[in-house]
């Protein structure tokens, strides 16, 4: 069983590893725990916390499955295994794209990094990644430099079995990846079995021209309790593509907190979670757009059985300079049971005048006439309410154009049907 | 051989048919008439089991056979096949791999062999040309941005593809220009077979001209009030349904 995850135990695992830190690490640590030990493990009195109380999750107990689904392995790709939080060089091929390990980059005493790691879009007030930023140890840093597209996509594939993952302070894992002017990039994010307490900050600096394409898969089993945040600036002309697919867990959250930092950036994500049982799957945007011409998009798909719990937050600020900031945003939720609850929760902090901003969310169930129609044609229910299901998450999986990761995102997709949508609502 | 013996169906506790009594041979082509309102609708969702159609009492036959207890896929596999009076636009589903799930699922409650990929596509092309549906129709999402006509043509391509036993046909040629409805009830005509009947419920005169009925019923407030053969048809386009229904009381 898991150990408790208190407060008093982080902040004493902050304290030790402050001690062993360099002078340029250690600034960063006193300034992220300091504001971390103010506000402590967020709750639902945490207004960006109010649908999913962290600290009361980790006080749960949870019973992780013997059995769990395996990672997925994306042929042609760089990996960088993190098993149970650990790199494991020895699954791993990822220095073969020149990315190094986070735990050699912290160790010196002069990093190029040490001006980016946490500056990129500084969240100085966001207890999650200020507590990722004073307990970090294991992640990867990649740096694509000028004009250089990374031909293979580099896999950060996180694996837990359930068998180390019971720690005190849980396991923090840091993500920085630097996209150069006229870089490209493709990142394939797989996060599976079931980390007992686990927090994952990616952050992204994405230079002028430059894109990146960002797939994100949360493949959790029941037990899994994780908070991720994606946290980016998008530079003049460059794109984010995401597209996130998540299943949620005992517990999981994943922010995407984007800066849209030059004139013509664009950040589009799509996604689409299914989640069954009791999970709990948040969904947190908030797209900031700071300078004129920048445009965002975010289309959350998510459909919900047994007695789940889904929530989508989406945030588009709009700062006063951001003129003909062109934001969309759209929330659709199929709900599959009448114990299933999803909430959305919209917000816009708009202080310029001429912008485009729209933003709209459905809650519905799966139509009975059309599910109706393909069993009048002989199409078995759960065949058909799989089929609906599909349908209607389809849109979202399209949108990866990597065929071998649209193909693991479809799988994945198939496999919870065959496990939950032949679920009836009408029967409970 | 359907026999359908007075029937009580109940839509959202409301009685709509209420001793409903019919029966087609095979081989035989029934057509039904009767006024808006009159129950032919509920009539063909409840042989094709549709939820919320509660059967109160009676019986329908199949083939020997009670079905009133099986599901829409069940009866579906038996071979009761149901073109919808408003077929229904289904967003993110392709026409072709619905066709290909539908015929695939039918086989195997049928403990029939399934088609491989290349007999469904010549025995779909082949199907979709006889009633002029493009290649384009096809790829499409079911139905989605189809017209009115287009709907009515997909459903005779799904019956023609389905080959039922009964094919109960919910105002065929409603919203049908005149191409389309002859190239519809071809369509139907050409599926004639003597192990195969047909329930053609419609409005209009016109349709069978096309497709000629061997007996012609009059539903009206639940009921069949009235059965002829198809000059009824003729008399209830000159004088109503008012003036044949009270003539024959
Ligand atoms: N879901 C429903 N709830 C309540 N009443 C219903 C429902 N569906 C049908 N009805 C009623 O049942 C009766 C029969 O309807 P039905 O659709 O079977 O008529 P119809 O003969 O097909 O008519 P039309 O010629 O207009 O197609 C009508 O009075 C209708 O209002
Ligand atoms: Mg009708």
């Amino acid at each position: 069983m898991a150990k408790v995850v208190s407060l008093d135990n982080l902040l004493a695992s902050v304290a030790a590893r402050r001690s062993e830190a360099a002078p340029w690490l250690g600034a960063l640590i006193d300034a992220a725990s300091e504001k971390f030990a103010h506000v402590g493990l967020p709750n639902r009195r945490i207004e960006a916390w109010r649908y999913s109380d962290l600290a009361k999750a980790l006080h749960e107990t949870v019973k992780v499955e013997s059995d769990l689904d395996a990672p997925p392995a994306l042929a042609e790709a760089c990996v960088a295994a993190f098993e149970n939080g650990v790199l494991d060089d020895s699954k791993s091929s990822y220095c073969a794209m020149g990315a190094q390990s986070l735990r050699k980059v912290l160790a010196e005493k002069d990093s190029p990094f040490a001006g980016i790691i946490g500056r990129i879009n500084p969240q100085a007030d966001h207890p999650i990644i200020n507590l990722n930023t004073a307990l970090m140890e294991e992640g990867l840093v990649l740096h694509v430099p000028k004009g250089v597209t990374l031909a293979t996509p580099l896999h950060l594939r996180f694996n837990w079995s359930g068998v180390d993952a019971a720690s005190a302070d849980g396991r923090h894992l840091r993500i920085l990846v630097v996209l150069d002017e006229d870089a490209e990039a493709t990142l394939f994010e797989s996060h599976d079995g079931a980390p007992s307490f686990a927090t994952v900050v990616t952050e992204l600096s994405l230079a002028p021209n430059s894109k990146l394409t960002h797939v994100r898969l949360e493949n959790f089993a029941a037990a899994a309790r994780q908070t991720a945040a994606t946290v980016g600036s998008v530079g003049e002309k460059a794109a984010y593509r995401g597209f996130y697919f998540s299943q949620g867990g005992h517990f999981a959250r994943h922010e995407a907190l984007m800066k849209l930092a030059g004139e013509e950036a664009d950040a589009r994500i799509d996604a689409a979670y299914m989640v069954a049982d009791k999970r709990h799957c948040d969904n947190t945007t908030v797209m900031d757009h700071a300078v004129p011409n920048t445009t965002s998009t975010q289309v959350f798909r998510g459909v919900l059985a047994g007695s789940s719990r889904g929530v989508y937050q989406g945030c588009v600020k709009v700062a006063q300079a951001a003129q003909k900031t062109d934001a969309r945003q759209l929330s659709r939720a199929m709900l599959l049971s009448h114990r299933a609850e999803i909430v959305t929760k919209p917000e816009l902090e708009i202080f310029a005048d001429d912008v485009k901003c729209s933003h709209g969310a459905t809650a519905g169930e799966l139509d009975a006439n059309a599910l109706f129609f393909l069993r009048a044609r002989g199409i078995p229910e759960a065949e058909a309410r799989a089929m609906l299901v599909e349908a209607f998450l389809i849109e979202a999986m399209d949108t990866v154009e990597n065929e071998a990761m649209r193909a693991i995102v479809i799988a994945c997709a198939h496999t919870w049907m065959l496990r939950h949508a032949g679920e009836a609502s009408h029967v409970e | 051989m359907l026999e359908i013996k007075d029937l009580h169906v109940n839509v959202f506790g409301k009685e709509i048919l209420k001793g409903l009594s019919l029966t087609v041979p095979p081989g035989e082509v029934h057509a039904i008439m009767g006024p808006n309102g009159a129950g032919k609708s509920t009539t063909s969702y409840t042989l094709a089991g549709r939820a919320g159609y509660e059967v109160t009492g009676g019986e329908i036959d199949f083939y020997g056979e009670d079905v009133t207890a099986l599901s829409p896929e069940e009866r579906a596999a038996k071979g009761i096949f149901l073109a919808f009076q408003y077929p229904m636009e289904i967003p993110g589903v392709s026409t072709m791999n619905f066709l290909k799930t539908a015929m695939n699922a039918q086989a195997k409650l049928r403990n029939e062999p399934e088609l491989d990929a290349a007999q469904f596509l010549r025995t779909v092309r082949a199907a979709a040309k006889e009633l002029n549906i493009s290649e384009d129709m096809l790829k499409r999402p079911l139905n989605v941005g189809f017209s009115g006509g287009e709907k009515k043509r997909n459903e005779t391509l799904q019956m023609a593809l389905l080959k039922p036993r009964l094919a109960i046909l919910d105002e065929m040629d409603s919203g049908l220009d005149i191409d389309a409805l002859k190239l519809v009830a071809e369509g139907v005509n050409k599926l004639r077979a003597p192990d195969r009947s047909f329930l053609v419920i419609t409005h209009y005169q016109r349709l069978l001209d096309y497709i000629v009925p061997d007996v012609i019923h009059i539903l009206s407030g639940g009921k069949i009030v009235m059965s002829g053969d198809k000059s009824l048809a003729l008399q209830l386009e000159e004088n109503g349904y008012d003036a044949v229904i009270n003539k024959a009381a």
